[in-house]
């Protein structure tokens, strides 16, 4: 790979990167301002914050969202794999079925450990 | 496109490890939970079986050779032996387990499982030759431990063990990785052939090297990477304990005598140097600490330290012989220290939530009630403490001549002084064990668990005989 | 049974060892006893069988060598010369009678007694038959272990504390030379002794192969100032453990000093044999004057053994026939003597529970064969002429004479000493009214102390009358040695 291969990078970067600040910026600069309290209260759903924000909530959220993160990322592997498919041919099923069999088994301990349970 | 040539033959008792370690996992979830007490032991069962079949496998492998993978693993006679090592470890531990761990969990699957994935990131990290491949069989063995030392869930020390091994374990890591990039940076390269081809010198391949080294040691308890050490050895269930201070230690000398052999390009003077140093500062440092300990098994952690020292000793002779004495002591250590662990965690009382330490008094007059029990701990004390004829004397003695044969006396005298000064503390428990009284606390009836039992003669048979009958044939492994 | 041929030497260092082992086959206390009494008694019978074709010529007979290890060329290799032949014989004839000994006053975990004992005995004849460095190693350190044990279990009074210094001191002593074996090997290759004393080490080696070999021997020996251990580990050890340490395990310094450090660094032994003279009178004396103060008869015995131990290594420092053939001849005489004594002191103490020479007095009256045989091993120890004390002794004082008329005159002082030490235990046990009520009815010696002593006393007389039986194998032995070493040192 040469420098020369990173173009096409440094031309999204160069593009993506104004887009953004220009997004952010122009509307506080654009936009009309009439700050008052309740305005400036931390947003809860339309209610009225009553406590500090930063207090215990229940474990399955984070249950939820570790295992959200584990499948997730995981799928990440079927984009390549599926690009390639044609390359690697009945090997790469194979290969697959393996990372997904595995997958399988976690998700099967999950489920009789009752992590999917909320209550 | 090509496509890899992948030769599974090769890593086959390390994909019989984690094959059982997923079986392990879900084992019992499969089975009602209200099983007969056979089934309760099924993950147990299950593990042993996987864990001989995979040692099985490694012996009748043959004479194995080449590299798999694309060069990222290696099947060669080092890795053979570590793969017997650990797997003689895993196994000896395993027996442990089976009777200590209904004490503190109900959560047999996940802990055997665990168990397995931590003996397949070592029987991967002896056969990676390929920087990213050792990172993440590090890790793998490295993870399933964290977990694996704070088991002991209502137990407050068990807890610090696990998060206090977790962020220096995390932060070792960190060091290992920017060693590799290092090595990356100088040769572009990350299998360890092509590095050692590439013959490039400089800042980068010695700084790279010095990060290895302080990242494996910090695996290897080495002194002054060893902090977590004492407690993580003593707050983790003694099981783990056992089989962790033997097989880590083992998976770790390979890969670092894979790495040094890597970074054929730096001085063999400078990193044999840091290493003799490292080594006679871990086990100095070791004895002196294990002297003061009032709980058996934080001595048996300071030992395990002391016994990093020496393990070194063969590493900095830096020839075929050092590191063929190194495999010998690690066969000889995996007896002596997991027999050690093995009858202290018979000595542990089980409490309401958790398994309570043995002081160093724990085994006060066993002579009197378990004869046999206390001959052998008195076996694998004096064979730890190097005294002939028995397993540890034959360890010792190879490892010092390697030392001397390179140039090295000084560190052999250094060895041999640092044992003597080991006979003091491990002497202690064998005066308490005939010569004293029983101690109140010790009066409690002792469990004494079919499984337990077997491997502490196991362990027992290995101490005595090791030394004497593997002598003949054992030569010439690493060459 | 061809003799040539047979592995004679095997047999009698693993007999006990097996013997050890078939100790399990029995459960009764009384079974266990007589199977160690018949197997040290067969190892003796085994031993003997060296003797009748032996060739006087100073050469290592009944040699075995099997090969064993394979990284390292360290071999099973056995060997007997004129050297050790006494000292295999003085542990094979010991063995039986302290197993005789401890008929009847070891009463608890009577099979781990016997079963050390025996592992002992082995590991004691493999120190002296082994001509390989390592083995020779193995043995050596392994002879702690036994009598660890020994010493803490079944001793008296601070027998722990005395356990664990006698280990660590002799350990610690030992350790270091295991580094200079190495460092032999790998300059000559070989671990083998009889390759190694041709072998013509450089002279740095030399040096320092003697410091660390004999600070591990003269610490076993124990020479002054390595003598601290001794007095608490005799004086603590059950009476059987008291009489192998001094009979035998403390005869294991002298003989490394003849087989390693002579022959092995001739160069360094003539820089050394100085001081190991001074140490050797100096021990001398110390021990004698301190053996004169002791109000415990075992302590007196003790310290007196540190003395006699002088004039051994007083004979070793003489590096001449007579004084290397008296080194010898002393060790055993000292082992068969001093062994002797240990053992009355502990019939008393049996008796008495007690060894505190104020406690007695007037013993000769209750107990006339006890007295009678005690003045007779008093004698022996002291050196009257006829017994064996006086051979050993005189043959020492004209070596050292030979070298230098002081050393023998200091010697000669430390003689009139020991006659005063012993006769003066005599005194207290022996003369004297019998006034303390507690030994008004102390029995005599029964039939089996008389046979435990019997064979002792028979040895007294037999080296003290026929000292040629014996000299006339030591010395080709020796000549040997000053053969090769002699030169060097200018002798």
């Amino acid at each position: 790979m040469t420098s020369a291969d990173y173009l096409p990078i440094l031309i999204l970067i160069l593009i993506a990167a104004p887009f953004a600040g220009i997004a952010i910026l122009l509307p506080s600069v654009l936009g009309p301002k009439n700050p008052n309290r309740m305005k400036q209260e931390a947003i809860e759903s339309g209610m009225i914050p009553f406590a500090d924000a930063r207090r215990r909530f229940p474990v399955q959220y984070y249950m939820v969202a570790v295992l959200f993160i584990i499948f997730d990322i995981e799928v990440i592997f079927l984009f390549p794999w599926a690009v390639s498919l044609n390359q690697l041919k009945i090997f790469g099923l194979i290969e697959m079925g393996v990372f997904l069999g595995i997958l399988l088994i976690g998700y099967l301990y999950v489920w009789k450990k009752g992590a999917f349970e909320w209550e | 496109m090509s496509l890899p040539t992948l030769d599974f033959s090769l890593i086959l008792p390390e994909l019989v490890v984690l094959i059982t370690a997923l079986l392990v996992l879900i084992a019992d979830l499969l089975w009602p939970r209200a099983a007969s007490r056979g089934r309760e032991q099924a993950p147990a069962v299950l593990a042993l079986a996987g864990l001989i079949l995979a040692g099985l496998l490694t012996l009748l492998a043959g004479e194995w050779s080449g590299a798999t993978l694309q060069g990222m693993l290696v099947a060669d006679a080092l890795a053979r032996y570590l793969n017997l090592v650990v797997l003689l470890a895993a196994a000896l531990g395993l027996l442990l387990s089976w009777s200590y761990l209904p004490h503190f969990s109900t959560q047999r699957s996940e802990y055997y499982a665990l168990y397995l994935l931590a003996v397949a990131g070592m029987l991967f990290l002896g056969k990676s030759i390929e920087l990213i491949t050792l990172f993440v069989s590090l890790e793998i063995l490295s993870i399933a431990l964290y977990v694996l030392t704070g088991f002991h869930r209502g137990q407050l020390a068990g807890g610090e063990a696990a998060l206090k091994y977790f962020l220096l374990g995390a932060f070792s890591s960190g060091f290992l990785l920017y060693g590799a990039a290092l090595f990356y940076a100088a040769t572009g390269a990350t299998r360890l052939a092509d590095i050692a081809a590439q013959n490039a010198g400089g800042f980068y391949m010695l700084a790279g090297l010095a990060l290895f080294l302080v990242g494996l040691g910090f695996k290897l308890a080495v002194a002054p990477f060893h902090m977590w050490a004492p407690d993580a050895y003593q707050g983790a269930p003694t099981p783990v304990t056992a089989f962790m201070s033997v097989g880590t230690k083992a998976a770790a000398l390979v890969a670092l005598f894979r790495v040094v052999q890597a970074a054929g390009s730096v001085p063999v003077g400078v990193w044999a140097t840091a290493l003799a140093f490292l080594s006679l500062l871990t086990m100095t440092l070791g004895n002196l600490a294990a002297l003061r300990q009032s709980s058996l098994k934080r001595m048996l952690a300071y030992s395990s330290i002391a016994h990093a020292g020496y393990l070194l000793v063969g590493v900095v002779a830096g020839t075929a012989a050092g590191f063929d004495a190194v495999l010998f002591y690690l066969f000889a250590y995996a007896f002596m220290n997991i027999g050690a662990f093995a009858i202290a965690s018979l000595l542990e009382r089980p409490g309401f939530y958790a398994v309570q330490d043995a002081g160093i008094h724990a085994a006060d007059g066993l002579f009197g009630r378990r004869p046999w029990l206390a001959v052998a701990m008195a076996m694998f004390m004096l064979s730890l403490a190097g005294i002939p004829p028995l397993a540890g004397f034959f360890g010792k003695l190879y490892l010092f001549a390697a030392a001397v044969e390179s140039g090295w006396a000084w560190l052999a005298v250094a060895g041999v002084l640092n044992s003597v000064i080991s006979a003091y503390y491990y002497l202690r428990v064998v005066v308490g064990m005939f010569m004293a009284e029983p101690s109140a606390s010790a009066h409690l009836r002792l469990p004494l668990p079919a499984s337990a039992t077997l491997a502490v003669a196991l362990t027992a048979l290995g101490t005595l005989l090791f030394g004497l009958l593997a002598t003949p044939w054992f030569q010439g492994i690493s060459r | 049974m061809d003799l040539t041929t047979f592995p004679l030497l095997s047999l009698i260092l693993w007999l006990p060892v097996l013997g050890a082992l078939a100790l399990f086959l029995f459960a009764d206390a009384r079974s266990i006893r007589v199977t160690a009494l018949v197997v040290t008694l067969l190892d003796f019978a085994a031993s003997l069988l060296l003797l009748p074709r032996w060739t006087p010529d100073g050469s290592m007979h009944y040699q075995e060598v099997l090969a064993w290890a394979a990284g390292l060329d360290f071999r099973y290799h056995l060997g007997v010369d004129g050297i050790s032949l006494w000292l295999v014989l003085l542990t094979t004839l010991l063995g039986p009678i302290v197993v005789l000994f401890s008929w009847r006053n070891v009463t608890e975990n009577v099979r781990s007694f016997f079963f050390l004992l025996l592992i002992q005995q082995a590991g004691m004849l493999g120190v002296f038959l082994s001509l390989d460095l390592i083995l020779f190693f193995i043995f050596w350190e392994f002879t702690l272990i036994p009598m660890y044990f020994l010493i803490g279990q079944w001793g008296s009074g601070r027998r722990v504390y005395a356990a664990t210094k006698f280990f660590l001191y002799t350990m610690a002593g030992s350790a270091l030379m295991l580094v200079v074996i190495l460092l032999l090997y790998f300059q000559t290759g070989s671990f083998n002794w009889l390759t190694l004393k041709e072998a013509g080490l450089d002279r740095t080696l030399q040096f320092w192969g003697f410091l660390t070999f004999a600070l591990a021997f003269a610490i076993k020996v124990p020479m002054f100032p390595f003598h601290t251990w001794l007095p608490d580990a005799h004086v603590e050890a059950p009476t059987a453990g008291s009489v192998i340490l001094a009979g035998v395990l403390l005869k294991m310094g002298v003989y490394g000093f003849l087989r390693f450090c002579l022959p092995l660094f001739p160069q360094a032994t003539a820089i050394f044999l100085p001081w190991i003279a001074g140490l050797a009178i100096v021990g001398i004396l110390y021990g004698s004057l301190t053996a004169l103060v002791q109000k415990d008869v075992k302590s007196l015995v003790a310290y007196s053994s540190i003395a006699h131990l002088g004039f051994v290594m007083l004979g070793v420092a003489s590096m001449n026939e007579q004084g290397l053939s008296g080194a010898v001849l002393q060790s055993v005489n000292h082992g068969l003597s001093t062994g002797a004594l240990f053992l009355m002191v502990g019939m008393i103490y049996d008796r008495r529970h007690t060894r505190l020479l104020a406690e007695f007095g007037g013993l000769w009256r209750q107990m006339p064969v006890y007295s009678a045989l005690f003045m007779v091993v008093v004698m022996a120890s002291v050196g009257l002429p006829g017994l064996n004390g006086f051979v050993g002794e005189f043959t020492i004082l004209l070596g050292a004479f030979r070298v230098n008329p002081l050393w023998a005159a200091l010697g000669t002082l430390g003689v009139i000493l020991a006659a005063w030490y012993l006769l003066a235990a005599v005194r207290g046990l022996l003369h004297g009214p019998l006034d303390n009520p507690a030994n008004q009815h102390l029995a005599d010696l029964d039939r089996r102390e008389v046979l435990v002593l019997a064979p002792l006393v028979l040895l007294f007389f037999l080296i003290g009358l026929f000292p040629a039986l014996f000299f006339d194998k030591i010395t080709p032995a020796v000549e040997l040695l000053l053969r090769d070493v002699g030169p060097v040192i200018g002798r």
